[in-house]
């Protein structure tokens, strides 16, 4: 028993799984509609743009010197609208993705020249630029949801593929993996979690990193600017109000998923894992017919105790392995 | 008789309230409404409690944490209040229910920070959103109002012409600035702000500071609920979903930099900020730029605001750009 305990504790995967296994378990309790395949692929897309801007938070996280990004909710808003209008405006829906693609880049961009070359505190900056673009996304439209996109753009989010959503089975997969290559198999990957272990040494190994600690924030407009085409083509409207409040999920999902709030801890896989448990509760909750204010609740419970739970646990590995010695 | 050796932070705040009086002189000429009496009052009477929590988000900051859940109190204490009012409750029991609430939460925020060791902003946006739901689950979705508190006619009423409102600010201000400047408790929030390590070296408690830092931002909040109820009238579901990051907003142009520098800014630096900002809310609406901009406006604000601090900090700019 005490070998199983130590298991989990160490790996947070296995404690993230044991903690979706029993959310399951509690969820089809409730609903028994819940438990069934269709469902459950249906569910998956609700969290397709959590997903995406989760795996941005996280890597913002884990390149460390104190860095979050709150923008990414309000990234998601504007580059959204910016799609709507070019769409509007009669250019086509491959224009409107560069361009949006290009908008997000550049709104990560400022994050990260402000952050990487000013030294400015993630925190503050992007709590200025979070203000900036949901400001600029309420002008551009005026407060009114922009519709009228082509009846085919519904292909990319509401409609199906072998039971699987298409957005989930062309995007968030593709990009997802995409994004791990990058992290885990190339140098970029290696350079952001020296960077967040390590700054000192980081420095010291010749690593440029205003230029990496830049990308990182590019890469993370990006996927909001991704998560923003999906979105759209989910509700077939560009909302100036469509990204709010999910900094706060994304960050809580990257907490859950074990990355350190203190830079270079933690595995994007978690993270996924971490969408996933989120994604469950929220549609297992809508199901039970509990208020949103309620999910954002738990939301806020699920991130103190995962947190509490993360240096529990970091403290009897700790102790555990100082016995084995 | 040697003079009393006060140490002073660095000097920061003068530049909001040189661009202060800049901004005043700027709309005086502009907006020919914007410098009357009538105008600059309702603008202090609209951003009192802006002004009040301020305090306690300075404080918090010069520790280099951050409370998003400020709003979100004050939002559950001005309920609270509500229904005591509606119960026809004795005045000063409500008054001290509503600090002890404050202090309360404050505590809560504080021990997860100092005892769990969890990073500020992440406890305050998990507190944020239960005290929202908590905020729900309270209103039902109604509204609560025809709420008059008898401190109301205090608040609106004036000497010499001048706002007690007013004068009250003010004197929360000079308080907390002496509390901070002058007093054993104000240095030891500034030493644990520069240099944790060194303030816990010398003998100062940083955990225990850090958790009255937040106690001290609760109970403010229940202030700030108090004037919020004797301007309002009512308390409905949004109820300070705007406040954390207009303090923020206050703070950071007020000199106070985020994460780690109790090296500059104090309250009366704040009060500078919340003028600037209040008063540039105003302007816009007064010149006709369309409203939906002004979060945009505040935004560049902040930025830039941190930007010139980043820039002029310990010439940090020119080591990183040796460094470079």
């Amino acid at each position: 028993m005490k070998k199983i305990a130590f298991s989990i504790a160490k790996s947070r995967t296995k404690f993230l799984l044991l903690l979706f296994v029993i959310e399951l378990i509690v969820l089809s309790l409730i609903s028994p509609y819940f438990f069934s395949v269709n469902n459950l692929m249906q569910v998956t897309q609700f969290g397709a743009s959590l997903t995406l801007l989760s795996l941005g938070e996280a890597l913002v996280m884990i390149a460390g010197r104190d860095g979050i990004d709150i923008s990414v909710g309000s990234a998601m808003s504007l580059s959204g609208v910016i799609f709507g209008l070019v769409v509007i405006k009669g250019g086509s829906i491959l224009m409107a993705t560069v361009i949006t693609l290009l908008t997000g880049a550049v709104l990560g961009m400022i994050n990260g020249l402000l952050v990487a070359v000013a030294k400015v505190p993630a925190l503050i900056a992007t709590l200025g630029t979070q203000y900036i673009y949901g400001s600029l996304a309420l002008y551009l439209t005026g407060g009114i949801p922009i519709s009228g996109f082509p009846d085919g753009f519904k292909v990319l989010s509401l409609e199906s593929t072998l039971g699987i959503p298409n957005q989930i089975l062309f995007v968030i997969v593709p990009v997802s993996i995409l994004v791990f290559i990058l992290v885990y198999k190339m140098k970029f990957g290696r350079r952001v979690y020296l960077m967040g272990t390590n700054p000192e040494a980081a420095k010291f190994t010749g690593i440029r990193e205003k230029k990496i600690r830049s990308s990182v924030y590019i890469l993370t407009g990006v996927l909001a600017a991704v998560s923003a085409i999906i979105n759209n083509s989910w509700l077939m409207t560009a909302r100036a109000d469509a990204g709010n409040g999910m900094e706060m999920q994304a960050i809580t999902v990257a907490v859950l998923g074990g990355i350190g709030v203190a830079g270079g801890i933690g595995h994007l896989g978690g993270v996924l894992i971490g969408v996933i448990i989120i994604t469950m509760m929220n549609s297992g909750l809508q199901i039970a017919n509990v208020n949103s204010v309620w999910q954002l609740a738990t939301l806020g419970f699920i991130l103190i105790i995962a947190i509490i739970l993360n240096q529990l646990m970091s403290r009897y590995v700790a102790s555990v392995e100082k016995n084995m010695e | 008789m040697l003079k009393k050796y006060v140490p002073k932070p660095g000097r920061r705040e003068y530049v909001t309230f040189l661009l202060l009086v800049v901004e005043i002189i700027l709309f005086g000429i502009l907006a020919p409404n914007f410098l009357t009496v009538d105008n600059l009052i309702r603008v202090v009477q609209n951003n009192a409690e802006i002004a009040m929590v301020s305090i306690g988000m300075t404080i918090v900051m010069l520790l280099g944490g951050i409370d998003l859940s400020v709003g979100s109190v004050m939002g559950v204490i001005a309920i609270v209040i509500g229904y005591m009012l509606q119960a026809k409750v004795n005045i000063f029991i409500i008054v001290a229910v509503a600090i002890l609430i404050g202090i309360g939460v404050g505590f809560i925020n504080g021990f997860l920070v100092a005892k769990f060791n969890i990073p500020d902003m992440i406890v305050t946006i998990a507190t944020m959103n239960i005290w929202k739901a908590v905020i729900f689950a309270l209103l039902g979705g109604k509204w609560l109002t025809g709420l008059n508190p008898s401190w109301g006619a205090v608040t609106r009423a004036r000497v010499l012409g001048i706002p007690v409102l007013l004068l009250l600010i003010i004197a929360v201000y000079a308080l907390f600035y002496y509390f901070l400047m002058y007093r054993r408790f104000g240095r030891y929030i500034y030493a644990t702000g520069c240099n944790p390590h060194s303030a816990n070296l010398s003998g100062i408690n940083v955990k225990k500071i850090r958790l009255v830092s937040y106690c001290i931002s609760g109970g403010i909040a229940a202030f700030a609920a108090m004037l919020y109820i004797a301007r309002m009238g009512s308390v409905e579901m949004t109820i300070g979903s705007d406040l954390p990051i207009a303090c923020i907003a206050a703070v950071t142009i007020g000199g106070t930099g985020a994460k780690g520098n109790g090296k500059r800014g104090s309250v009366i630096g704040t009060l500078a900020g919340v003028l600037f900002i209040a008063f540039l809310k105003n302007g816009i609406v007064i010149l006709g730029i369309p409203s939906l901009l002004e979060n945009c406006f505040i935004g560049t604000l902040i930025v830039l605001s941190v930007l010139f601090d980043a820039v002029t900090a310990n010439g940090r700019f020119k080591k990183s750009k040796e460094a470079a």
